[in-house]
Parts: structure tokens; sequence; C-alpha cells
């Protein structure tokens, strides 16, 4: 497995864990939870980018050539490919979003939807790259 | 990917064995990158091609064939 790979690997697992807390969290409180947590927000980033840095380093310590070498071809094209199919996903959705606005849910629920969007769009991408790694194309 | 094959296997065994990593090094692609090309998943780019042709001292059609539309 490329070192590429193992990123992709820890960034999708990483978010899905981290962030599925933080909206398990959101779902628990309730649509009409009062306002919008920031806090809550920035210890879930704060946690993920700590989740990620330790991991990515404690990869890169076992295999240091590949995590110094630049991203070849296939690795940008692979890159490419899964922010396209990405790009798709996070406009589709935010166009439904758009649409279900117009039945005026509440203000929590349009932020944490529009954060979900812009995660799963994430994940998608990290996905994607991974199959592709997977199938070696 | 299938219009393109390659005799990059055969031509790193005719050069003393030489690994997938040490070709890889010598053309700065990733090992998994000369092992897609190897096995048809994957056509480099031009440039590549060149490389990789060079690294063997053969002509870009004595390392890889293009069947077209057969």
């Amino acid at each position: 497995m490329s070192f590429r790979e193992k990123s992709a690997w820890i960034s999708m697992l990483s978010m899905s864990g981290i962030y599925g807390f933080y909206f398990w969290s959101v779902i628990r409180s309730g649509p009409h939870a009062g306002s919008f947590h920031f806090g809550g927000l920035l210890e879930t980033i704060i946690a993920l980018v700590v989740v990620e840095i330790v991991l990515t380093v404690a990869v890169a310590i076992f295999t240091p050539k590949e995590a110094k070498a630049p991203r070849d071809e296939r690795d940008k094209l692979i890159e490419l490919r899964a922010m396209r199919v990405a790009y798709s996903g996070l406009a589709t959705s935010v166009a439904l979003a758009c649409f279900f606005a117009g039945f005026n849910p509440p203000l929590l629920f349009n932020a944490n939807a529009l954060l979900f969007i812009l995660v799963t769009a994430e994940i998608l991408r990290s996905a994607c790259q991974i199959v592709q790694y997977r199938r070696g194309a | 990917m299938g219009a393109i094959r390659n005799e990059i296997r055969r031509l790193r065994f005719e050069h003393g064995e030489m690994t997938q990593q040490e070709l890889a090094e010598k053309i700065n692609l990733t090992r998994q990158t000369v092992n897609a090309i190897e096995l048809g998943k994957y056509s480099p780019s031009l440039e590549a091609a060149f490389r990789i042709s060079a690294v063997f001292g053969k002509p870009l059609e004595s390392v890889f064939h293009y069947s077209g539309d057969e």
C-alpha cells in the first residue's frame, strides 16, 4: 500500500469517526437544541487535525522515503478523479439542501446540514482515492 | 487501458533483475505506479514512457505496443 493510499485511509476513517461522533451528538440534542455549538465544532476540528497528524506521522516514520517523495503523475490523476466525484456529490447535495431550505427548517438544522454535506464530500473524495488505488488504476 | 501492452517486466529481468522499486527511482514514479503500468492498469504519460524506454536503452516501440482497435 502506497503512502498516499494510507493517507487516504487515515483521512476517511478519522473524518468518519470524529465527525460521526459530532453529528451523533447533534442528533441527540434534537433539531431545536439552541444555537450552533461552535465550541463543539471547534473541538471536533482540533481532534481531527491532531488525529490525522499523529497517524500520518506514525506512517511516515515507518516509510520515510515514500512519505518524502512527491506525488507522481498517477497520484495526481487519482486525486483529480476523486475531486471530480466529490465535487459532483457536493454540488448535488447543496442543491438538495437549498430545496429543503424552502420548507423553513431550524437554523441549526441548516448549518449542520451544510457541514454534513461538506464532510460527506471529503469522505467521498478519500473513498474514491482508495477505490482507485485498490483497483490499481 | 488494455490497448497498450508493454515489455517492462521482461526488460527489468534482462537488466540485472532490476526491481520495480529500482526502476521507479530511476524514472521518478512510485513502485505502485510501475506495478500498475506493468499490469496494464495504468497508461503512463508520454514523458514517463520515454523515461522508461531510456532506462532500458530501447526505442519506445520496443517497450510499449499499441493494439489500437484490435
